[in-house]
């Protein structure tokens, strides 16, 4: 059936509003990036001069070359990929486990255990009382202690939950009677018609594990810190200038073209995986929401 | 006979011990000792495990060291962590002082009083006497008498950073160099005159750099870099005493300058947020302004790219204010060497802490911390240091060169810091300077000491800190920017800093010092 057009000037008159008010928000979004870009791939004499806006001047890749001096950036960059890789794996398999049997309130024990959840996601034991106990468990110093601490999130269960509520109890029921068990229902019925939502919270989690820059500061050793932390002292930590109390000069600044190639080299990954999920995202949000 | 024998056998057995002494301290250092240690990195000079400096004075100590590369950012986070938890804490902690929440942590026992351990310091101590430094370990006592780090030594604080000025402007418009705040004024005022749409004067990251670099020209030293920590008390250098510095009259002459800059469009609006370094190097390369208050080292990069014809920048002494031509105080103790308490625990602990205490202190590491190694990085003419051709000229200048490639001169690992021996990393330009800011005299006064209050005093200064300093930053910046008048406002800004305990604030460090 062909869709039908409405041409009335007024429907025009409001077409165009929305792509002028779209595209206003598309430049407030994607102008700091390319500034960013166009910083990274000038030369330092050009920025100081005030001369870049958006288009690179005295094109040069000196900025990201120099990030190669640095000698921890990829030792950081692949602990980045370790974390959200495995990080968002496991987080996908615990939140999945502990989502479903939340989602049967005939189950015993569904209320408790939702209530834990409720409450500890309003209320945390504070920043000593958490290091005391992953310390206490052994997990401080290894790569553990940024992964398993953080698998479930209390927003994202909540959202799965509500998704696999929200599936027809029928399908599951029809499911038990051609003969597939309660542990078959899970894997071979459930997740293959929660993409959706598998990938909106997949792709939470990911952002989550790839940002995470300060349970990384204290619970982990200095080889295996983030690529956010080492961002965070190129960013912030030469913002600490003159010390009150320093004897030498060592107040040096960072050319700002370094600080934007480390910055577009850090961020651009993550945000690459946008476009690739979109089309899951708005579904896997709003699937979620509504139960019936 | 039987005497002489006595004191024989009393002379002999003294030497016998003096020789097992000194058996078992050369037998300390030459076990080789293994430890950890926080560093705190900064992203302008990022640490290299394969540093020389690292290296030769590891081998010399006869130690392993694991540092730990902390992000300078979030340093204090991790020393807290691992000083109040004491779990996965390091055996050494670098860049500490006992100021602020570590006093506590210190009287509580969380961190090793080191004085109790002074005969494994003695290079340290050494030093100590050798710069005449007693009276100023007195001042880091805490109220237990004790120290609980090995801070780094100064023999004469130098003057790094100061009012710099476009020096082509002031040739060109046949411009007297500045001596006081009135010729400043004037400067700038004619730049003004000049460049209508310019801001003469800006400021390298906030407000705090502004404050702390001028404010004891004034007679005052406040705000969140203000020397002593107390940030709305002053220290008065006749009467030995803190005062009310943030409802004093010098600090009401102060902010009555900088209100009047302010207000003629001569200072920086963007001040009051941080201006970071790139932004501050376009505005003075480009001439929207053309004074400031920073570093010296940090002029070179910005006269190299600037393309205004005949830009230079120079830093000039001092200027003189009412009371007197001062500078930023300093102490010559700075950041030092900490132990928490956890390390006792290890058998080996006084090798640590000898260790450490060679590593750091001894003359031939401390110089190595500074100069690098003799025959590789410089060497030395009739008592001259001469450094190597490619530390001479390298486009960073010596100092910054030899930081980024051998890990000289970083203050988190050098611990000794002799003036003349700094000179000769810097061009003759900045030792002329320096020797002219020595020539005016007293321009560098020391911070004013840490009152030593108990865990209840520090407690409840602290209640009284906390309202006070906020109250001091809204109404300084309402002075300052003229939301709030200095003539109308003055009066009630008082009052309201008397209402919430400024003078109970004064008087309790005054009872504590």
């Amino acid at each position: 059936m062909a869709k039908v057009k409405d041409t009335s000037i007024s429907s025009r008159i409001f077409d165009v509003m929305i792509w002028l008010v779209m595209a206003f928000m598309l430049i407030i979004c994607v102008v700091p990036f390319v500034y960013m870009i166009a910083l990274s791939l000038s030369s330092a004499k050009a920025i100081i001069n005030g001369k870049v806006s958006f288009w690179p001047v005295e094109l040069n890749l000196e900025a990201y070359s120099k990030i190669f001096t640095y000698p921890n950036f990829f030792r950081a960059y692949g602990n980045t990929i370790f974390y959200t890789v495995v990080g968002t794996a496991i987080a996908l398999v615990m939140t999945i486990l502990f989502a479903y049997p939340l989602s049967k309130s005939y189950l015993k024990g569904h209320g408790f255990f939702t209530k834990v959840v409720i409450f500890s996601m309003y209320f945390s034991g504070g920043l000593i009382p958490n290091y005391l106990l992953i310390s206490s468990i052994g997990l401080t110093g290894t790569r553990w202690a940024i992964i398993l601490p953080f698998a479930i999130s209390q927003f994202n269960l909540i959202i799965l939950i509500n998704f696999f509520k929200a599936l027809p109890t029928e399908i599951e029921e029809a499911a038990l009677i051609d003969g597939i068990g309660y542990f078959g229902i899970l894997p071979r019925i459930i997740l293959p018609l929660s993409t959706a939502a598998i990938a909106t919270i997949g792709l939470y989690y990911a952002v989550f594990f790839w940002n995470d820059w300060f349970n990384g500061l204290i619970y982990l050793n200095t080889p295996q810190y983030p690529v956010m932390l080492f961002l965070r002292n190129i960013v912030n930590g030469t913002m600490v200038v003159g010390n009150a109390s320093s004897a030498s000069a060592d107040t040096a600044m960072l050319g700002i073209s370094t600080k934007s190639a480390v910055i577009i080299t850090s961020t651009l990954p993550i945000i690459i995986l946008y476009p690739f999920l979109q089309k899951y995202f708005v579904k896997g949000l709003t699937v979620g929401s509504v139960k019936g | 006979m039987k005497k002489a024998s006595i004191i024989v056998l009393v002379l002999l057995g003294t030497v016998a011990m003096l020789f097992a002494q000194a058996a078992k301290e050369q037998a300390v250092s030459e076990v080789p000792v293994e430890f950890s240690m926080y560093y705190s990195d900064n992203a302008t000079l990022p640490f290299k495990d394969s540093w020389l400096t690292v290296q030769e004075t590891a081998k010399i100590a006869n130690a392993t060291v694991h540092y730990e590369a902390i992000p300078i950012a979030d340093y204090s986070t991790k020393v807290s962590l691992a000083l109040n938890t004491q779990t996965n804490a390091p055996d050494v902690i670098l860049y500490q002082t006992t100021a602020g929440e570590n006093q506590s942590l210190a009287l509580n026992g969380a961190i090793v009083p080191i004085s109790d351990y002074s005969e494994w310091t003695p290079n340290f101590n050494a030093m100590v006497e050798k710069y005449n430094m007693q009276s100023d370990i007195n001042k880091i006592r805490l109220g237990d008498g004790k120290y609980y780090y090995l801070p780094s030594l100064t023999d004469v604080p130098f003057y790094d950073g100061g009012i710099i000025l476009r020096q082509d402007y002031l040739e060109k418009k046949g411009l007297a160099a500045p001596k006081t705040y009135d010729d400043l004024y004037k400067i700038l005022k004619a730049y003004k005159a000049d460049n209508p749409t310019s801001y003469p004067l800006t400021i390298l990251a906030g407000p705090r750099v502004l404050y702390r670099m001028t404010m004891p020209a004034f007679g005052v030293s406040l705000g969140r870099n203000g020397s002593g920590g107390s940030r709305v008390l002053s220290w008065d250098y006749e009467k030995l005493e803190f005062f009310e510095g943030a409802i004093s009259e010098e600090f009401k002459a102060y902010i009555s300058f900088f209100a009047k800059l302010y207000k003629e469009g001569l200072l920086d609006p963007e001040m009051a947020e941080p201006i970071d370094g790139g932004t501050w190097s376009r505005k003075m390369a480009t001439g929207a302004s053309m004074a400031t208050w920073a570093y010296y080292d940090q002029i070179g990069g910005v006269t190299a790219a600037s393309e205004i014809e005949g830009f230079k920048l120079q830093m000039y002494p001092a200027l003189e204010g009412p009371a007197g031509a001062h500078h930023q105080q300093k102490n010559r103790l700075g950041s030092g060497i900490m132990f928490p308490t956890k390390t006792t625990k290890r058998s080996d602990f006084e090798q640590i802490v000898r260790a450490v205490d060679k590593m750091f202190f001894s003359e031939e590491c401390s110089k190595i911390w500074c100069i690098g190694v003799k025959g590789v990085t410089y060497t030395e003419e009739n008592g001259k240091i001469k450094y190597s051709d490619e530390i001479m000229n390298a486009s960073e200048g010596i100092y910054k060169y030899m930081q980024l490639a051998y890990g000289c001169g970083s203050d988190v690992t050098q611990m000794v810091w002799v003036n003349a021996r700094e000179m000769t990393k810097y061009d003759e330009n900045y030792a002329a300077i320096n020797a002219a800011v020595e020539a005016i005299g007293d321009v560098i006064q020391y911070i004013p000491p840490t009152p030593k209050f108990d865990d209840l005093k520090a407690e409840e200064a602290g209640m009284l800190l906390t309202p006070l300093a906020d109250k001091f930053e809204v109404w300084c910046d309402a002075f300052l920017t003229g939301k709030k008048s200095i003539d109308k406002d003055w009066d009630t800004y008082v009052k309201e800093m008397k209402s919430i305990g400024i003078e109970k604030f004064c008087t309790l460090y005054n009872a504590n010092l």
